[in-house]
């Protein structure tokens, strides 16, 4: 039993180093967000915390409004979760409920295209939204999504497995429509499986890099990842300490958003993955 | 009963709207365009298959094939291995590891921040003269003298796959774990009972169990690294520098599209990341076959 | 549930299609408001900040709203194009780098100034040659303009200078700098003070091509690499090798922290008994005219009025911005009028160079002021009329549009010999493989 203990004992130092490793360019992120860019420079590393942190925000937000970047992400984020889960969930049922003409050489060519990395229509898309006049909008990144193969995929094979026929038909007798059917009954029973699949599409989109890069051009529409790419050939960069504080502002609310929600994405994580 | 079967088509008429315009379409673009010289600006010119007998020739097309899969060997093994000692850890039921919850957090946060923030704080950090991590790492006394990471080839992949690791271990763990938590404790019990020690249940239980979800892991890790773009994209300012080591496919495809203006070679070149891709998924799904039927 | 979430659907696509209305608006908008006299707006775009005072000057004066858009320069280029193609969203006047600028006028982005109403053909004799001609096309249309001129010098601290070498007199550095051997005999002197002559290697890249400045591409699409180009390599190991700078990449934030006082060199503890401390201090910065006002003065406090300028061993330039109007634009007239402030009008050119610093290629105001001229930040040194004699040797024929990324490979080329990955004849290979990646229809040395 002793001995035992003495294993865990290093067991959990082990585990609280992975911890500080998992969390160490974070705090060196924080502490030099307040320091100045000679005291970067000069003093090199330390854990405690410098003065400067105003007077980096003043500079940082004279080029670069990073809040404006985190509301442009959050709502084509939101749009996007909502848009897609809620057409997925509509495809999914269609798939799932009725029996028409060619719905599995549909289905299956969905399939087959969702191993498509998605770069390989980058140029095409990139040439039709000029074509369309949609570049330097949100269109691009907003609409797209509402065809989303493997949240269709998942939503139906969830359906498949927990919605009864009978269900249906007691509905149809009342006189529902079949619209009517899918709002109050498919909806409602996919709710657990859209939920899972919402979170992984809110964070695909949280983070989608080269797709804004290439749609959005004004400053002002960024997107924050595209405006973190940005930051790095601003007149920000000439300033570490900024830099670090520009960082700092797209993670942190993260990281207080995830403090509340982290039980809820890895329940949603791992039923993601052992439904597959 | 069969006219209603119709609805079916209106529930799925928005998807395929929107599929066929915004992924069909564009995908069948881009191989049009993989056939002609266009710099994205007048008509393009059609010149048969000159992009894919470049492509076949191009030597920097083969060392950013190299370059993405040495990057995400790195990051694989490392996120995996980690990962798996990590679940293992944590099923063992005779140490009863407490903590889950917390650790299991702690560890998924880096994947949740945006990837650009993740490739601009360590390309700061990891700067050679005035980088946070060579002042510790000296103060520590680990190293005497700075190291340019991201300066030498084989530093610069390590640091990027590294950093992926980094990202991707806790994600990589929560799975395992939900592997692991769907095996019936009943195994283990009975494994307990009968006698055998930690490495023969790790070996005849726990491995074999969990090797379905390793193969989901694999796959779907696979196709993300093929694709790795935003870290090298940040930390090199899209040069792919130092000696193009850090040069990936997605990064190749995009500076010859967006940055050389040759918008119909960077569509060979799509077709070609493309290529691997499904040669890669067949790969892995036919050995996932043999070795099922194997078992079976 | 259901509720909420097909509400909060209905609201979404509510906020799409007002989003989607609101360009429609706002472009409509730009359109109807042409010809109006109050209340007008127009749209600048561009990859520096310069522009912002000016901007206030135009606002006040004419009563006017400019929106300003500032896009870092690597991406520029690339965000600007295909909204000039397109039309949409596209600003009234944009700006252009010396870098990109032979690529853009021979599209149709900018309006043609040679034409009516703007005959810019009649100020030709009040610009500097070179500043004038590179906004013409080939077909003869000018279609930019510059208030700017940037050739290059040293800009060097005094007080080093004259505790190292004895005197802090532009003439008698200039004398000791004007070869690449004193270039280097200077900055062996300073080492030995404990400072460093420049802050990285790039620095010594104006000066590698000497006496034979050549365009990276002729005419025949065929890339030019000169003995002097090569000579780069050497000069740039050579800085390193004899450990003459201060590790701090241009551009980087130590770059910047070194102009306003010593910054960590941390060369690592084997070397540390060479200095006391692990601090070093920069001599000098080989920056070019806009470099005094926009990099050196914003971006120092303690060494202001520390400094000068002089020559190095050949003269060199380095960027410009030049500024047109969009053929496109729908505010052509108060576009111009922003343009005409910018680059021809004496009272506020004339404010613009005293307040700032900057050296101007329109000669009717040079004329007026350079004799007059002196900067405190450069302890009251008249930086004018050194930039003006040095803006005499500009052969502009030497910019190409590949510059900008033919510079990019070239320079990690260089680094990668310097850094000692590759030898010379390996690092100069790949660079001619990258540019016939890049650009295959031009033809490469080592084809």
């Amino acid at each position: 039993m002793k001995k035992n203990n003495i294993v865990k004992g290093i067991l959990y130092a082990v585990l609280v180093l992975l911890v500080i490793i998992s969390f160490i360019p974070f705090y060196m992120m924080i502490v030099n967000a307040t320091r100045t860019n000679s005291e970067i420079l000069q003093q090199g590393f330390t854990l405690i915390p410098g003065t400067a942190l105003m007077q980096n925000y003043d500079t940082l937000i004279q080029y670069m409004n990073l809040w404006r970047g985190f509301a442009n992400s959050l709502f084509v984020a939101v749009s996007v979760t909502l848009l897609s889960s809620y057409f997925s969930a509509l495809t999914a049922f269609g798939f799932a409920v009725y029996k028409f003409k060619g719905k599995n050489f549909l289905f299956i060519l969905m399939l087959v295209l969702m191993m498509v990395p998605g770069q390989l229509g980058l140029i095409g898309f990139f040439d039709l939204v000029r074509v369309m006049g949609l570049l330097d909008t949100y269109i691009p990144l907003i609409i797209p999504p509402i065809a989303a193969p493997f949240v269709v995929f998942f939503l139906r094979q969830y359906l498949m497995t927990v919605m009864h026929p009978s269900l249906l038909e007691a509905a149809r007798i009342d006189g529902a429509g079949e619209i009517k059917i899918f709002h109050k009954i498919g909806l409602p029973i996919m709710m657990p499986a859209v939920a899972t699949m919402a979170i992984f599409t809110f964070i695909g989109s949280w983070n989608n890099y080269i797709l804004p890069l290439v749609v959005l051009f004004s400053p002002e529409k960024y997107t924050l990842p595209v405006m973190m790419g940005a930051l790095r050939g601003s007149q920000v960069a000439e300033n570490l300490g900024s830099m670090y504080l520009g960082i700092a502002i797209s993670v942190v609310p993260i990281m207080v958003a995830f403090l509340f929600l982290s039980k809820y994405i890895i329940s949603s994580i791992s039923a993601g993955a052992v439904k597959e | 009963m069969k006219k209603l079967d119709n609805y079916g088509y209106m529930f799925i008429v928005p998807f395929f709207i929107v599929f066929i315009t915004f992924t069909i379409y564009p995908i069948l673009l881009t191989f049009y365009y993989s056939f002609t010289n266009y710099n994205g600006m007048g008509d393009p010119e059609f010149i048969g298959l000159a992009n894919y007998s470049r492509l076949l020739t191009d030597s920097y097309f083969y060392s950013a094939f190299y370059n993405t899969m040495y990057i995400w060997g790195i990051n694989f093994f490392f996120q995996l291995s980690i990962a798996l000692l990590l679940a293992i850890l944590f099923s063992d039921i005779r140490l009863k590891m407490r903590g889950l919850n917390f650790f299991r957090a702690v560890f998924y946060l880096p994947n949740l921040i945006t990837i650009a923030s993740v490739a601009l704080l360590f390309g700061i950090l990891l700067g050679w003269h005035h980088g946070t991590i060579n002042h510790l790492l000296m103060d520590l006394g680990i190293i005497s003298s700075p190291i340019n990471w991201l300066n030498d080839p084989t530093t610069a992949r390590w640091s990027v796959g590294l950093i992926g690791a980094w990202m991707w271990f806790g994600h990589t763990f929560i799975i395992l774990m939900a592997g692991i938590s769907g095996i019936s404790k009943d195994y283990f019990e009975a494994a307990l009972i009968d006698g055998a020690n930690r490495w023969q249940t790790l070996v005849k239980i726990t491995l074999p169990l969990l090797k379905p979800i390793m193969l989901y892991v694999l796959i779907t890790s696979l196709i993300g690294g093929l694709q790795i773009f935003d870290l090298p994209m940040l930390i090199t300012d899209g040069t792919g520098a130092p000696q193009g080591s850090l040069n990936t496919m997605v990064l190749y495809l995009y500076n010859q599209a967006f940055r050389y203006d040759n918008y119909g070679y960077a569509a060979a070149v799509a077709y070609g990341l493309f290529i691997i891709t499904v040669i890669f998924s067949v790969i892995t799904f036919k050995s996932m076959y043999r070795s099922n039927v194997k078992e079976g | 549930m259901k509720k909420a979430l097909s509400l909060s659907f209905v609201s979404l696509l509510a906020l799409g299609v007002v989003a989607g209305c609101n360009n429609d608006e706002s472009s409509a908008n730009e359109e109807g408001s042409s010809g109006s006299g109050s209340g007008e707006k127009l749209t600048v775009w561009s990859f520096t900040d310069e522009l912002e005072e000016p901007i206030q000057v135009f606002e006040e004066r004419h009563g006017v709203e400019i929106d300003l858009t500032i896009i870092p320069i690597e991406d520029y280029p690339t965000r600007l194009r295909p909204v000039l193609q397109n039309g949409t969203g596209a600003p009234d006047v944009f700006t252009g780098e010396l870098a990109f600028i032979k690529d853009w006028v021979e599209q149709d982005y900018w309006e043609d100034l040679s034409q009516e109403p703007y005959n810019v053909e009649d100020l030709e004799g009040d610009y500097v040659d070179y500043v004038f001609d590179m906004g013409r096309n080939s077909e003869g249309a000018v279609k930019a303009l510059s208030w700017q001129t940037t050739p290059g010098g040293i800009f060097y601290r005094r007080s080093i200078a004259e505790e190292v070498l004895g005197t802090d007199d532009p003439a008698e550095i200039g004398e000791r700098f004007s070869t690449m051997d004193g270039l280097f005999e200077v900055g062996e002197e300073l080492k030995a003070a404990g400072y460093r002559l420049f802050p990285d290697e790039g620095a010594v890249r104006w000066f590698a091509q000497g006496d034979n400045p050549q365009p990276w591409v002729d005419e025949n699409d065929e890339l030019i690499v000169t003995e002097e180009r090569l000579n780069h390599f050497d000069f740039a190991k050579e800085l390193r090798d004899k450990d003459l700078t201060a590790f701090a990449p241009e551009w980087s934030p130590a770059w910047f922290a070194a102009m306003d006082g010593p910054i960590n060199y941390n060369a690592g503890w084997d070397e540390v008994d060479e200095g006391a401390s692990n601090e070093v201090e920069v001599f000098s910065y080989a920056l070019p005219t806009w470099g005094l006002h926009s990099v050196l003065k914003t971006n120092v406090e303690e060494t202001d009025g520390d400094w000068a300028v002089t020559n190095g061993p050949s003269p060199y330039f380095w960027g410009g911005t030049w500024l047109g109007i969009y053929s496109g634009s729908d505010n052509k007239d108060l576009a111009w009028e922003f343009v005409k402030m910018m680059t021809h009008e004496e009272e506020f050119l004339t404010d613009w160079a005293l307040d700032t610093g900057d050296v101007l290629s329109y000669l009717p105001v040079t004329e007026k002021i350079k004799d007059e001229f002196q900067d405190e930040f450069l302890a009251g040194q008249n930086n004018y009329t050194f930039f003006l004699d040095e803006a005499q040797s500009i052969d502009a024929d030497t910019v190409t549009r590949y510059d900008q990324q033919i510079d990019t490979l070239f320079g990690n080329a260089v680094s990668d010999y310097v850094e000692g990955v590759r030898t010379k004849e390996e690092a100069v290979d790949e660079f001619y493989n990258l540019v016939k990646n890049a650009y295959p229809h031009i033809t490469v040395p080592n084809e």
